[in-house]
C-alpha cells in the first residue's frame, strides 16, 4: 500500500482558443497530506478538472509547481509523465470509460500490462481488485453486462489495481443514482480508511463532499476555502 | 492468450460488417490485380515463346496493311540458298472471318501449305495432321480457343466468311486443334485454296500480309533482319523485319495494350482499396478517441496507440490481401476455371509468386491506410479528447 502528499503552489493554466486567453487557474496554493481523501467543489469553469488533470500529468501547468510525493511534475517530459501517471496514478471518470469489447478482469488488467510481471501475479492482482469492490463475481462479465454502478466499480477496480500513490476522481457518481451513488462513495471511503489512498475526488454534489476528510473549494480559479467534515470513519461507524 | 492479442482480435471482431466491408474493399482490388497481372504474365510467355521460336516478321514497309507480293518469299530465300541459317519461310495472308449468322470475330489466315509445318513447328502437328495438312486443300487448323468455343472437332466440315475477299463462305476440314499450340486463337488453312476462290471471283491473288522466316539462330535472325530489308530498299515494296516478339507486341500495343491497361486498372484499384481502407480506420479511431484517452491516462505511450491502431490496419487489409489473393489462385488452379481462356494465351495461370506480390500490396495498403488515424491517435491530446473537444 502506498499513498503520496501533494504540494500544489502558484499555479496557474492558461487555455487558448481562437488566439483569446482563457485563465482557469489563477496562482492556486494547495496542501493535501497522504491518505487524506479531499473534495474539489466549485461552479463550473472554476477549474476543478483542470487541477485535477494537472496533479494527474495529463496536462502540463503555464506556470507554478505540482509536486505529488516526491516527483516535481514540471520537471518532466511527456514521456516521463506517462510512465509516472502508470505507476503513481489511479483515475475514475464520470463516464467509466471502459474498453467494452473487453471483460471486466480484462478492463482491470490493462494497466498491469506496464509492469514486468508474470501472468498468474496479474491474475491474482485482477482478482484481489475486483474482490474490493465487490465485483469477484462479474470478472467475466462485459462492460455491457454490467449496470453503471457496477461498471463505475470495475473503473475503481482498474484504477486501483496497480496500487497507485493518488486516485484522482472526476464527477465519480455524476452519472448514478442516488443509491448507486452512495454505494461508490463507500467504497471510495474504504480505499482511503482501510488502504491509506490519497483521494482527489471532483464533485458538484454536497452530499458526495460530505464523504470526504476536506472539502476545497475553488472559485474562478483560485482556492476560496476550505472545510474538514466531522464524518466519522467508517470502521468506527460499524 | 496474452490480453494484447486478445484486445486486438476483439477490436477485428468489434463491428464486424466493418471490418468485413474493409477487407471486401481491399480483397476484391488484390482479386483485380491478381487477375490483371496473370493475363499480363501470359503475354508476357507468348510474347518470350514467340522470341524462342526465332523468326523474323516481313511486312510491308509503311504499314501491316498493305499487302507483299508472294513473290518476295523466292527472294528472302535466294539470301541463303544452304537453307541452313533461314531454314524456312511462310508466307501468310490475313483476312478475317466469321461464322455465318454468328458475329464472333475469327482470326482466319492462310499459309503457304509446303512451309507452315516447318515454320511454325510449336503447333506441334501429329504425323497424321501432317499428311491431312499436305494432301486437303481444304484442310484447315481451327485453334483451341476457337474450336472449343465453337465446338469444332476434327473430321468437321466448316463453313467460315471472311472479312477481306472473296467475303464469301469458305468450305473447310478441320485437320487439328493445336491443343500445343501456344497461340490459341488462331485458324490457319492453305493458301493455294485461297487463291483459287480469289481468282474465281476476280480478286487479284499472290499477296500476302506477312512473311514468317525461320531461323537458324539467334545470331542469323539479327543479321538477315537487315539483310532482307536491304534487299527490298528501293523497290515498290520494300519491307520492315522485326523479330516475332517485337512485332507481336507491336501488334497488341496497337490493338488494345492489354499490359498497359491492366497496369493502370491495377494501380487504380489498389488506390481505391487504400482510400476505402483509410476511410475505415479513421471511423475506428473516431469512434474509439475516449478509449484511446482512456489508455493514454492509464499510462499507455503514444507508441502504444499508434501501434494498435496500425497493427489493426495491417491486419484488416491483409486479411482481405490474402483472401483476395488465393481465391483466384484456387479457383484457376483446382476447379474447372481452369480451363478459362484468354486471347493470346491458352489459360490463365495464376502463379503464386503474383499472389505473394499481391498480399505484399495489400500490406502496404493496410500501413498507408493506417498512418493518419495512428498518427492522430498517438498525438492525441487526453483531456481535449476526453472533454470531446477532438
Amino acid at each position: 500500500m502506498s499513498s503520496a502528499d501533494i504540494e500544489i503552489k502558484k499555479l496557474k493554466k492558461v487555455y487558448y482558443k481562437d488566439k483569446m486567453e482563457i485563465p482557469v487557474l489563477a496562482g492556486l496554493d494547495l496542501s493535501i497530506s497522504a491518505g487524506e481523501f479531499v473534495a474539489l467543489m466549485g461552479p463550473s469553469g472554476s477549474g476543478k478538472s483542470t487541477l485535477l488533470h494537472l496533479i494527474g500529468g495529463l496536462d502540463t501547468a503555464t506556470a507554478g509547481s505540482v509536486r505529488v510525493g516526491e516527483s516535481l511534475l514540471e520537471t518532466m517530459s511527456e514521456a516521463q509523465l506517462t510512465s509516472w501517471r502508470s505507476r503513481h496514478v489511479g483515475f475514475i471518470f464520470q463516464m467509466y470509460h471502459l474498453v467494452p469489447v473487453l471483460t471486466a478482469a480484462q478492463n482491470v488488467e490493462l494497466p498491469l500490462l506496464l509492469f514486468k510481471m508474470k501472468s498468474s501475479e496479474r491474475k491474482e492482482r485482477v482478482k484481489t481488485a475486483l474482490t474490493i469492490v465487490g465485483l469477484g463475481d462479474r470478472m467475466d462479465h462485459r462492460p455491457n453486462q454490467l449496470s453503471g454502478g457496477q461498471e463505475q466499480r470495475v473503473a475503481i477496480a482498474r484504477a486501483i489495481v496497480t496500487d497507485p500513490d493518488v486516485i484522482l476522481a472526476d464527477e465519480p457518481t455524476g452519472d448514478l443514482d442516488a443509491k448507486t451513488s452512495e454505494e461508490i462513495l463507500n467504497l471510495l471511503n474504504l480505499l482511503n480508511e482501510e488502504f491509506g489512498k490519497t483521494i482527489l475526488m471532483v464533485t458538484h454534489d454536497p452530499k458526495a463532499a460530505a464523504h470526504a476528510k476536506k472539502t476545497v473549494h475553488l472559485e474562478k480559479g483560485q482556492l476560496e476555502r476550505e472545510e474538514f467534515s466531522n464524518r466519522q470513519p467508517m470502521a468506527a461507524a460499524r | 492468450m496474452n490480453l494484447r492479442l486478445v484486445y486486438l482480435h476483439r477490436n477485428l471482431t468489434r463491428n464486424v460488417r466493418r471490418s468485413l466491408l474493409t477487407c471486401a474493399a481491399v480483397g476484391l482490388p488484390i482479386m483485380i490485380y491478381v487477375l490483371s497481372m496473370s493475363v499480363v504474365h501470359g503475354v508476357d510467355k507468348f510474347l518470350d515463346n514467340s522470341a524462342k521460336q526465332l523468326r523474323i516478321v516481313v511486312t510491308q514497309k509503311t504499314s501491316i496493311v498493305n499487302p507483299l507480293p508472294e513473290g518476295h518469299r523466292k527472294k528472302i530465300e535466294a539470301l541463303d540458298e544452304s537453307k541452313q541459317r533461314l531454314t524456312s519461310v511462310c508466307g501468310v495472308q490475313w483476312i478475317g472471318g466469321q461464322r455465318e449468322n454468328d458475329p464472333t470475330p475469327l482470326s482466319v489466315m492462310a499459309a503457304d501449305a509446303d512451309s507452315f509445318v516447318s515454320t511454325m513447328p510449336e503447333y506441334e502437328l501429329t504425323q497424321d495432321e501432317i499428311d491431312a495438312w499436305q494432301k486437303d486443300r481444304q484442310a484447315i487448323i481451327i485453334g483451341s480457343g476457337p474450336a472449343g468455343q465453337l465446338g469444332w472437332k476434327i473430321g468437321d466440315r466448316v463453313s467460315i466468311v471472311p472479312t477481306l475477299p472473296p467475303y464469301r463462305a469458305m468450305e473447310f476440314h478441320v485437320i487439328s486443334t493445336a491443343p500445343k499450340a501456344p497461340d490459341n486463337q488462331s485458324i490457319f488453312f492453305r493458301k493455294d485454296y485461297l487463291n483459287e476462290e480469289l481468282k474465281k471471283d476476280g480478286f487479284p491473288e499472290g499477296q500476302v500480309s506477312f512473311f514468317f522466316v525461320k531461323c537458324a539462330t539467334k545470331k542469323d535472325l539479327d543479321e538477315f533482319r537487315e539483310k532482307i530489308d536491304a534487299a527490298f530498299a528501293g523497290s515498290l515494296d520494300e519491307t520492315r523485319s522485326l523479330d516475332e516478339k517485337t512485332f507481336m507486341n507491336e501488334f497488341i500495343a496497337q490493338q488494345f495494350d492489354l499490359p498497359k491497361n491492366l497496369a493502370i486498372l491495377s494501380g487504380l484499384t489498389v488506390f481505391v482499396a487504400i482510400m476505402a481502407a483509410m476511410n475505415t480506420m479513421s471511423m475506428n479511431f473516431r469512434d474509439r478517441i475516449a478509449e484511446m484517452a482512456t489508455l493514454k491516462s492509464l499510462g499507455f505511450s503514444g507508441g502504444f496507440a499508434f501501434s494498435l491502431i496500425q497493427t489493426e490496419s495491417l491486419l484488416l487489409c491483409s486479411l482481405g490481401g490474402l483472401v483476395g489473393a488465393i481465391v483466384p489462385f484456387v479457383v484457376f488452379t483446382y476447379t474447372p476455371a481452369r480451363d478459362f481462356q484468354v486471347p493470346l494465351i491458352q489459360t490463365l495461370v495464376v502463379e503464386w509468386v503474383t499472389c505473394m506480390k499481391a498480399l505484399g500490396i495489400a500490406v502496404f495498403i493496410g500501413l498507408v491506410a493506417g498512418v493518419w488515424p495512428s498518427w492522430m491517435a498517438m498525438r492525441m491530446h487526453v483531456v481535449r479528447a476526453l472533454r470531446n473537444l477532438e
